[in-house]
């Protein structure tokens, strides 16, 4: 069984990509064995109205049991509870994504303790994308940094309940967050693995961070789901315990809330 | 799939996090490379990337990976690395490192811009020795480094070497603009490596240069060898392309 905790559908707008449909990416990630997949809007991104793409999203998959859609919320935006509402109330999604670079807030802003305090009443996970792709592939005019953590730690102890996914960060950006709290996450902040590189990097990083904070991710179908794959299951020598972890139970203990 | 003969990848570095001397480095490298079918990696700089390598740095660095090499010479192959800046050394090099062997290509990294004309002597030097050249180019959004070559940069230098072979690596690493640049011009053969899996990259560079001009590497340490192999087996293109792009254009290439 495996869960991926981070694909696309539609289409990211400086790139074309193929199996951007249901059915398409559906049966691609099966290709590599992967049963289920957490999917987030790509045209939701560069969005002014973000929440626009939520019901076309939910729609989407709404004839796909391998699919939970996630929607995309800008607590910058007016009336975005009533958004984040609707993500919970409306379409049953477990959890809503932000894009804070795109959306320009910080971690360190108080709209993220208002969105996480939202959440927790909607009983909600709040997803963060540092990055939607690698900056130096950045459109020249569309230069956008990742999102710095400071402000992450303290708001998912204060928010305890609710957990926190961080979606697209590099081994460093999730080995600095680890260092900050000491070398004991706590139990509600995971981080998803497609962007962690380097020789057995996902290894070092799961023994960084705790194996435990760890959700599989492939960043489908902007990156060949292999990558993850391979990563996980060839270049790496995890224990059968560890790979159930990374590969479905972490994350479906995120969604049981325990 | 299964190629007949193991994968090679032609792009990798000693990076000091793999290990602190040359026996540490080929056994963590070796390690994961069983794992993923890579029979040989081609080495190039060092434990630590200098921009403007010294002399000093420079024959450490060949001396470094010279040695992995006389561990496993079955298994590690290695590009000579020189600065054009320091042409008649780059030129010792080459004759003390390639022609005394082990090294079967040279590396050029981001020293100075290929375009230059120190580097003619060195391309004809590369011909005369019938090694390649892996160039590093790159496209960064904001304009590149100071002596960090593009794609269009890499095709001007091979146009005046018609009979010297080019390896582009990270096919410019903006590889939807590097595999148009380097399309028509027949004696460059681009790398895969480096920068994220991008759904799409190698059926591009494919798409513009054809199966026999791509080559599978890395740019392990700092990449993954899984998320890196994952660019050819994830995409759509026959296993017969793949394995070209897994292995045997590189034999070809690299005279292996
Ligand atoms: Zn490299």
């Amino acid at each position: 069984m495996i869960i991926d905790c981070n694909a696309n559908l539609g289409q990211w707008p400086f790139r074309r990509t193929a199996y951007s449909t249901p059915d398409q990416l559906v049966e691609r990630l099966a290709r590599v064995q992967i049963d289920h997949a957490w999917v987030t809007s790509l045209d939701a991104v560069m969005l002014k109205d973000v929440t626009a793409a939520n019901e076309p999203l939910a729609e989407a998959v709404a004839d796909h049991t391998q699919l939970t859609a996630i929607g995309t919320v800008n607590p910058k935006w007016p009336a975005w509870g009533s958004d984040v509402e609707a993500c919970a109330e409306q379409f049953g999604m477990p959890g809503v994504r932000v894009n804070p670079n795109y959306q320009s807030w910080t971690l360190e802003e108080p709209v993220f303790a208002d969105l996480l305090a939202a959440a927790r009443d909607l009983g909600l996970f709040v997803e963060i994308a540092v990055r939607m792709t690698d900056e130096r592939h950045h459109h020249p005019l569309v230069m956008v940094p990742p999102v710095a953590l400071s402000g992450l730690l303290a708001n998912a102890l204060e928010y305890s309940d609710v957990p926190i996914v961080v979606a697209n960060a590099k081994n460093a950006e999730a080995g600095s967050v680890a260092r900050d709290s000491g070398g004991d996450l706590p139990d509600n902040l995971f981080f998803e693995l497609s962007h962690f590189e380097s020789v057995g990097g996902v290894q070092s990083v799961a023994e960084n961070i705790g194996v435990e904070h760890v959700l599989f991710g492939t960043h489908a179908p902007y990156f060949y789901p292999e990558a993850a794959t391979l990563k996980v299951f060839d270049e790496c020598d995890f224990s059968e315990a560890d790979l159930e972890a990374i590969t479905h139970a972490n994350a479906e203990r995120l969604l049981a809330g325990d | 799939m299964s190629i007949s003969g193991g994968i090679i990848d032609c792009h990798i570095h000693p990076n000091a996090d793999l290990g602190s001397t040359p026996e540490e480095t080929a056994e963590t490298l070796l390690r994961y490379a069983d794992r993923m079918g890579i029979e040989m990696m081609g080495l190039s700089l060092g434990p630590i990337f200098h921009p403007q390598p010294t002399e000093e740095q420079i024959e450490a660095d060949n001396t470094f990976n010279a040695n992995i090499i006389a561990l496993h010479p079955d298994r590690f192959f290695g590009y000579a690395n020189i600065n054009p800046n320091r042409l008649y050394h780059a030129l010792s090099e080459i004759s003390e490192r390639i022609e005394n062997g082990p090294f079967i290509g040279i590396k050029l990294w981001i020293a100075m811009c290929c375009t230059h004309p120190n580097l003619d002597p060195i391309c004809e030097r590369a011909a005369e020795l019938g090694v390649p050249i892996l160039q590093h180019t790159f496209l960064r959004p904001e304009g590149n480094l100071a002596g960090e070559s593009s794609p269009a940069d890499l095709v001007e230098l091979a146009a005046r070497h018609p009979d010297t072979t080019f390896i582009g690596a990270h096919t410019g690493f903006n590889w939807e603009q590097g595999a148009r640049e380097f399309a028509d011009q027949a004696n460059i053969v681009a790398d895969t490596c480096g920068g994220d899996p991008d759904m799409g990259f190698v059926e591009t560079a494919v798409r513009w240069m054809g199966a026999d001009r791509v080559l599978y590497g890395s740019d392990a340490g700092g990449r993954s060898f899984a998320t890196q192999l994952a660019k050819v087996h994830g995409a759509d293109i026959s296993d017969a392309d793949k394995e070209k792009i897994l292995r045997t254009n590189a034999k070809r290439v690299l005279n292996l």
